[in-house]
């Protein structure tokens, strides 16, 4: 397996440029080119298709956790017709362990915007809303001031930069759900309902926000389609792996000495992403387990790392999942019993109440998590959990179940005996 | 024509269904909580799960790929569908809990996630008996629960609004009660409140549920969660008889089902007719369960030296005929009504013929601005089309009055002419008033003779409603002259068929002494040596349907057939033919 040279990457969403978030220091350092571009240079882009088809040539995953073409969904939109058509942007980022996309909205957000305008302009899309987690408060203060600049500077509004081309662009605020960063609840909530995922078909595409084709976009994959008209789609397939092209914002969390958000490429060695890059294990410990893409991925024991890269393939081999690159490390003090519990609660928490079986089962685990975390479970009680999580999945409409549900399937397979050990020993001797 | 292959078996199909509906109306099963035939579909109990899959046809040839068995090679879509929200498509492939095992499993994980944070407490819950989660937890659930943690606690016997009551702890958060009014009553007063295993329907904070279609909400819940907070505790179901009816309470005339025991009307719920009001009734219909127990009229009563005192049935059939006789014909006046039922308003003007008086008149008793476009109407009688149709004079509140004032001989039936503010006690001075009468009112304290007569609960009869559209009623309890063993129209339950008269549960206390109409009229015709001999509302319809044009057609065979006769709007008055 050829490694994947990181050590060479300039970062181009989050570069050392002092006061990047204001437009005249976005501008002057080459910012709205690609916008620019794609509106007025007809040579290069002689209408909205050879945008989309550059955006699916350049295979941009989607960074949101699902890993799915965005050049491609965003051809799944039915033809203009002259109705309203909408463009919403996830930025609710909830899943514990990751927050790569603040540091979007902190550091550089035009170049998301740039990216979300040239997304609805290939889609021929009037309204563009980006949905940010209510806790963003300083964050969703930000975009606003930012958007109102792209406004004065005439890159939003009616015929930008003397194109017939107009959008609007809104910015939105959650409330503190974590269901709402799934994308069909988090349309329900712009429509100002209760956030509860809808059912699919029909997709968005066809029926979206306000019953309108809407594609709908992660911050930090919208904030990479600038990249991919400025500098081509060769460029973004040249980085990283093979079958998850371009960088990644890897959100490293956890017992590292350096935590934080790291533009690199994809495809890069888990372990050299934690020893390297975020400057090995606090106080010299040893690894324990990762969690290699926000709390609902399945976590790693550190004897299944070796030779792991951070790429949907790679990491597939091993039983996990790319997710929203957020990994949590955690060193050989961590207690898996209290660590299962408490990404439990979360989900039993956050579970909208929709379908039954995550609404009853989500609350059932976290019962039973807590009776082995006090020392009352019982053997038998990690089979009834196994049992609960087959229940689960794959039975409601959204994946908040599945989410719920991996976490306490893998902890308790992968570190079965530290629960074991947290049991009432078996009352029934063995033969 | 396409087909879809369900457990084994192909039917065939037209147009656009879907898969749950389609398996009911073939009279299979899937079990289900949260769909409903008249609202949308959430898919969100996730009980209704079935296998779904496709048989491949190949791409190029078009033809089915068959597998080394020689059978069809099927796709199965890679997880378990809920069968609701799936169209059944040409091709399809369906497994149910008949034929799947994986199906079978589903259904009943789902039914042991569902009952883990449910109070089982089904001894003291209104539902039980009549409880789908009950039903199907019989038919498809666990054996036991795996549950040894504790229960989900909720708020328990809220007063969500005057007519329902909430314990959130059996809700199952199926959603019927908020769609129901988003959807059918359109008030939104209902939402869920809270996330994930904490969720239950409420209002918003400080207002009330007074919809005034709130206690479908208690009908479609499909557990204990949402009870009648005037029915709650008084009956178990299974002890009441179940009767098909017409409500009384205004013009649309909605199916409804009286329910029953030891003779007293307990509940009134809808039924389903989707030619006049689908799964829903209002609030103010179910009310009128009263009607039919409190404040009756029972035994006839007459005024002796200004006084009323008890009388018999054949002092009254006396009186009656003397009075009849003792006026001038053109001093009698014979007031129709449109609270009664067609039968009742033609035996009174077929007797009025008889004798040789100028038939009934009647006045409408409508008030304008009630009517909601939905079922509530400014009509607040159930057969005002039914009295125009048969040719009676309709007269407004004041002509009326008049014409009551230049009588002398007033015979009304049952119209509380003077709680309605039409007559009052001066316009009657001075004349000899008879009023056929259901129930006590202001206007029986002022009749000279009262005769007692059935209610839409007590005997069979049809009503013409705003629509045009003529219903009817079968008897559901029982007066002093009927018997519900000898009567094959009438329903018999539990109670009734293994009661005797020494078990405190069936008692001869709840009958009320009356007669219907057109036995009364029949004695007191035969009394007076007229020959009229009409004893069922069965056969005076055949009468009516053979004598008026505007009835042609009309049976109590196809009525029961086909839910009632959408009679033709044009024939706006009576023709005899």
């Amino acid at each position: 397996m050829s490694t994947v040279d990181w050590k060479n990457y300039e970062p181009v969403l989050i570069p050392d440029i002092k006061d990047l978030h204001k437009i005249d220091v976005y501008t002057k350092n080459g910012g709205y080119k690609a916008f620019e571009s794609v509106l007025k240079d007809k040579d290069k882009w002689p209408d909205q298709k050879s945008v989309i088809n550059e955006v699916k040539e350049a295979n941009i995953r989607g960074r949101g956790g699902a890993g799915f073409n965005a050049g491609l969904k965003w051809s799944f939109m039915p033809p203009a017709d002259g109705k309203p058509r909408y463009l919403a942007c996830n930025g609710d980022e909830s899943e514990p362990g990751t927050f790569k996309d603040r540091k979007i909205f902190e550091y550089n957000p035009h170049v998301f915007i740039e990216g979300a305008l040239i997304a609805a302009y290939a889609m021929e899309i009037t309204t563009i809303y980006v949905y940010i987690r209510g806790e963003y408060k300083v964050y969703i203060d930000m975009m606003n001031k930012a958007i109102q600049d792209a406004y004065d500077k005439g890159y939003i509004g009616k015929n930008i930069l003397g194109s017939d081309y107009s959008v609007d662009f809104y910015v939105h605020s959650g409330a503190g759900a974590y269901i709402c960063g799934e994308e069909t609840s988090m349309l329900e909530s712009l429509e100002g309902k209760r956030g509860y995922p809808r059912i699919k078909p029909p997709f968005p595409a066809q029926k979206g926000l306000w019953g309108r084709p809407t594609t709908i976009n992660n911050i930090e994959t919208l904030a990479h389609v600038t990249s991919v008209i400025n500098k081509g789609a060769d460029w973004f397939k040249s980085i990283g792996a093979e079958n998850h092209p371009g960088p990644i914002l890897y959100g490293i969390s956890g017992h590292v000495n350096r935590p934080g958000v790291y533009e690199l490429p994809s495809g890069i060695p888990v372990l050299d992403l934690i020893n390297e890059v975020a400057g090995g294990m606090r106080n010299d410990k040893e690894l324990k387990a990762v969690i290699p893409g926000g709390s609902s991925t399945p976590v790693l024991r550190a004897d299944q790392l070796e030779g792991i890269t951070m790429d949907a393939d790679s990491l597939r081999t091993v039983g996990s999942m790319l997710g929203t690159a957020g990994l949590v490390v955690m060193d050989e003090d961590t207690d898996m019993v209290d660590v299962l519990w408490r990404i439990a609660h979360f989900y039993h928490h956050e579970s909208c109440g929709q379908c039954t079986p995550c609404r009853e089962g989500t609350g059932w685990l976290v019962k039973i998590l807590l009776k082995i975390k006090n020392g009352e479970g019982e053997i038998k009680d990690l089979d009834l959990l196994l049992d609960i999580t087959t229940q689960m999945e794959g039975r409601t409409i959204c994946a908040l179940a599945d989410a719920a549900a991996w976490p306490v399937r893998y902890t308790i397979t992968r570190f079965r005996n530290e629960f074991e050990a947290r049991c009432k020993k078996s009352v029934h001797a063995i033969a | 024509m396409p087909q879809v292959i369900i457990d084994g078996q192909a039917y065939e199909f037209e147009g656009q269904h879907k898969l749950l509906q389609f398996i009911q109306d073939l009279g299979k099963e899937v079990p289900f909580f949260c769909y409903h035939p008249s609202m949308s579909i959430p898919a969100n109990c996730r009980q209704c799960m079935v296998k779904v899959g496709m048989y491949v046809k190949s791409r190029e040839t078009g033809e089915y790929e068959i597998d080394d068995n020689g059978n069809k090679v099927i796709r199965w879509f890679p997880k378990l569908q809920t069968s609701c929200n799936v169209d059944v498509a040409d091709d399809m492939v369906v497994h149910t809990q008949e034929t799947d095992e994986e199906v079978r499993r589903a259904q009943k994980d789902n039914l042991e996630f569902i009952l883990i944070n449910h109070p089982l407490d089904c001894p003291i819950c209104d539902q039980a008996g009549e409880c789908p989660l009950q039903i199907q937890t019989y038919k498809y659930g666990p054996e036991g629960s795996r549950f040894e943690v504790k229960k989900v606690h909720k708020p328990k016997r809220v007063q969500l609004g005057p007519r329902v009551v909430l314990d959130a702890e059996r809700c199952i958060n199926c959603t019927r009660c908020t769609r129901f009014t988003e959807e059918i009553s359109k008030t939104h007063q209902l939402t869920i409140t809270s996330r994930g295993d904490k969720n239950y329907p409420i209002t918003a904070p400080g207002r009330e549920f007074d919809d005034p279609y709130s206690l479908n909400t208690v009908d479609i819940c499909p557990v204990g969660a949402l009870t009648s907070a005037d029915f709650r505790f008084k009956a178990r179901v299974w002890e009441m008889n179940q009767t098909p009816s017409i409500d009384i309470t205004n013009g649309k005339g909605c199916n409804i089902d009286l329910w029953t025991r030891d003779n007293l009307v307990l509940r009134i719920t809808p039924r389903f007719n989707e030619e006049v009001n689908d799964h829903w009734m209002p609030d103010e219909g179910r009310e009128a369960y009263r009607i039919f127990n409190e404040n009756r009229a029972s035994k006839p009563k007459q005024k002796l030296d200004g006084e009323q005192i008890l009388s018999s049935w054949n002092n009254a059939i006396a009186t009656f005929n003397e009075q009849i006789e003792a006026h001038d014909k053109k001093d009698i006046l014979f007031v129709g009504s449109p609270h009664a039922s067609v039968e009742e308003n033609y035996v009174l003007s077929k007797f009025a013929n008889l004798v040789g008086l100028n038939p009934p008149v009647f006045t409408t008793h409508i008030e304008k601005g009630k009517g909601d476009g939905f079922l509530i109407t400014d009509d607040l009688a159930p057969n005002t089309n039914g009295s125009r149709m048969l040719g009676f004079n309709e007269l407004d509140e004041k002509a009326l009055k008049n014409k009551v004032k230049n009588a002398k001989l007033v015979v009304l039936l049952s119209d509380h002419l003077v709680d309605r503010g039409v007559l009052n006690a001066d316009d009657l001075d001075g004349k000899y008033l008879i009023n056929f009468a259901t129930n006590n009112s202001e206007t029986t304290k002022l009749a000279d003779l009262v005769i007692p007569i059935t209610t839409a609960a007590e005997h069979a009869a049809s009503y013409v409603n705003v629509d045009r559209r003529i219903q009817r009623t079968l008897p559901a309890k029982e007066t002093r002259y009927t018997n519900r063993r000898l009567d094959l129209e009438m329903s018999e339950g539990r109670l009734d068929r293994y009661g005797t008269n020494f078990d405190n549960w069936v008692t001869e206390d709840n009958k009320v002494d009356c007669l219907p109409l057109w036995r009364f009229i029949t004695e007191a015709a035969n009394n007076s040596g007229l020959d009229l001999a009409l004893t069922s509302g069965r056969e005076i319809m055949e009468e009516i349907s053979g004598n008026l044009a505007s009835f042609e057609g009309v049976s109590y065979e196809i009525m029961d057939e086909q839910g009632g006769i959408q009679l033709s709007p044009d024939t706006k008055t009576a023709k005899t033919k």
